[in-house]
């Protein structure tokens, strides 16, 4: 007998209340899992690169990993700046495969002038897409080569608007395998 | 996107290296990840990555030189060069070297993305390119007859003219040199070609049994024949009859065939009807027939019968430049066949090789390669992979006194070990200096390759 998977989505910094709301939102109605909003967290100023003025995922990453979220077995973290690894410019969100924390960052979700402020519905929607995307990694999934798919690599917000919500056929077999077996490599 | 390729980052920075690890990983490939130019290329010594992003700026060996050293060690493998801005002439230097693409830190995801789908799509292409034109080579290349040596190059010569004619052809041959191969694409391009080719082994059929496969039997023709039976004289129908081991048939045997030769005409077992028969006769034989004739062992006139052509096809120990093309060759059948990834033999693997005498001939080369490919552990064969030709090499002929043995056992393990002293005294169990004396001694140079 399999327990529920149960999400935390803890707001970093300082975020729009809407943002984690609209995607524990959607962790329940489009992967059927138990999600709540944790209690928020500081803006994570240890992990920002001066010279680039952004964010480094890692430090952020290696940051939540190591703190106690009792009652939750994934953390989705949600930001407002600028995030980036070191070999690329920036990244929407980032997880590691099979890991415990995702990140998703607004800061570049939003058409011209990148920038924090009032979030549209078209934000909010990349936003669960992203944190969604994540959250599959999280269980091990991996980029699909499925157009249709959730899982599927968004590189430019026009990918990601094209992208759906849902996962495929392959990809549905494969979270459900994996909510299963927790920890069992699925590719 | 093909999903089962494979990915190694080449960068000193660690967290280049593991910034991209994820990323790929996160997408399906296999990747691993080198520090230095040189733990790339033990890595690839290992297993073949598909495709390289390579750090132009890294201490020891820099990403140029790798790229140089890869392109002439690996040709299929893709490079992709990672480097800052401003060191864009660098890039541009790689560009020429053989480098399929390169990036500059740092990137846009989906530019990595775009640059992924594009080598994937040349390697695509190269593959199958290698494909087809491994198709058209069996196709144009006589089947899998290989080779590039005199004696082979004047055999695939004459192939041509011989399928032309209609007359008889003896193959000449030790066993393993590929007679049966050769009397193949013989029909595969005569005018024959469209009709069966029929070989039979005549050293492994019992000569009665081999007169009814040969030329079938009625019901009732003998105590077995519950059934009539067409042989294959009649089977054969406009094809080609292979008749290997000519040389064992008995003398009945050689009268009977000998007249359907002449009478193109057969008689069943327990029939008296004659039956009209038309096929071409190709026979081989690996013994000297000349000196069965004056032994009084093989008929004089049905050797020139099925003698009207000759071909004599070498040993494989008197055609050694071709060893490396085969090596090669059954080295991609294999490593297909097996689907281990095995695709390469170290130098002193061949030099090792090239000592044997392969009484087998080229089938047992194929034979000592599959078994090789099967038990490898990594994607080149080393000595070690072929230790079972090890005892047969030393007995190498010429080594009658002590000396002689010694030298020629110290020349062999120099060889194994591709002449890494430091290996081949610990294999002899003697010390660096003692093998050192020896090599002088007894004037051991390491063959050129």
């Amino acid at each position: 007998m399999n327990t529920p998977q149960s999400i935390g989505v803890v707001p970093i910094g300082d975020i729009p209340d809407m943002a984690p709301r609209v995607i524990v939102a959607h962790i329940s109605a489009c992967l059927n899992l138990e999600a709540t909003v944790l209690k928020p967290i500081g803006t994570p100023s240890y992990a920002l690169d001066r010279q680039r003025l952004q964010f480094d995922v890692g430090p952020i990453l290696q940051n939540l990993e190591s703190k106690p979220f009792k009652g939750v077995d994934k953390i989705i973290g949600v930001l407002s700046v600028d995030i980036f690894l070191p070999v690329f410019t920036h990244v929407f969100g980032e997880a590691r495969q099979g890991g415990r924390v995702g990140l998703v960052s607004l800061f570049r979700l939003k058409k011209e002038p990148p920038g924090p402020d009032r979030l549209s519905p078209d934000v909010l929607q990349r936003a669960a897409k992203v944190a969604l995307h994540e959250l599959c990694h999280l269980y091990d999934l991996a980029h699909c080569e499925n157009n249709p798919c959730l899982m599927h690599f968004s590189g430019s917000l026009e990918d990601l608007d094209q992208t759906p919500f849902n996962l495929c056929r392959y990809c549905t077999r494969f979270f459900k395998d994996a909510l299963a077996l927790p920890g069992r490599p699925l590719l | 996107m093909d999903k089962k390729m494979s990915i190694m980052i080449v960068d000193d920075e660690s967290i280049v290296r593991e910034s991209l690890y994820h990323w790929f990983e996160r997408s399906g490939y296999r990747v691993d990840t080198a520090a230095s130019g040189f733990e790339a290329l033990e890595k690839l010594e290992e297993y073949p990555f598909d495709i390289l992003f390579v750090d132009i700026k890294m201490p020891g060996m820099d990403g140029l030189e790798l790229l140089k050293k890869v392109k002439s060690e690996y040709r299929d493998t893709i490079v992709i060069i990672i480097t800052a801005y401003g060191s864009i002439e660098s890039a541009i230097k790689a560009m020429k070297i053989g480098a399929s693409d390169y990036l500059l830190k740092p990137f846009k995801p989906d530019y990595l993305s775009l640059v992924l789908e594009k080598v994937t799509q040349q390697k695509k292409r190269a593959d199958e390119y290698n494909y087809l034109k491994g198709r058209l080579e069996k196709i144009t290349r006589f089947d899998n007859i290989i080779g590039q040596s005199p004696p082979m190059k004047a055999i695939f010569e004459l192939i041509p003219d011989i399928a032309a004619s209609d007359a008889s052809v003896l193959l000449t041959g030790e066993t393993g040199t590929g007679k049966e191969l050769i009397a193949k694409a013989i029909h595969a391009k005569s005018p024959r070609s469209h009709h069966p080719f029929i070989a039979i082994n005549c050293g492994a059929v019992p000569d009665n049994l081999l007169e009814s496969e040969l030329f079938g039997h009625r019901k009732g023709a003998f105590t077995d024949a519950v059934f009539s039976r067409k042989g294959f004289l009649e089977v054969v129908a406009g094809g080609t009859l292979f008749l290997d081991e000519i040389g064992e048939i008995s003398s009945k045997m050689q009268i009977d065939l000998l007249r359907v030769l002449e009478e193109k005409k057969i008689t069943k077992v327990g029939s008296s009807e004659p039956l009209d028969v038309n096929f071409r006769l190709i026979s081989a034989t690996r013994r000297n027939l000349d000196e069965a004739i004056t032994q009084g062992d093989f008929r004089e006139d049905f050797y020139y019968r099925i003698n009207v052509i000759r071909l004599h096809v070498p040993p494989l120990r008197k055609k050694m430049e071709d060893l490396a093309l085969l090596v090669n060759h059954f080295l991609n059948k294999y490593s297909q066949e097996t689907a281990k990834r095995v695709d390469r033999v170290s130098r002193g693997t061949l030099t090792l090789l090239k000592q044997y005498d392969w009484p087998g001939n080229v089938r047992e080369l194929e034979n000592a390669i599959e078994r090789a490919v099967v038990l490898a552990r990594s994607r080149t064969l080393t000595p070690a992979d072929f230790g079972f030709l090890s005892t047969t090499v030393s007995r190498k002929k010429g080594t009658s006194t002590l000396k002689e043995m010694e030298r020629a056992y110290i020349l062999e393990t120099l060889g194994n070990c591709g002449w890494n002293i430091t290996r081949a005294a610990k294999v002899l169990n003697i010390n660096r200096v003692t093998l050192h004396k020896k090599i002088d001694r007894y004037g051991l140079r390491a063959e050129k390759q």
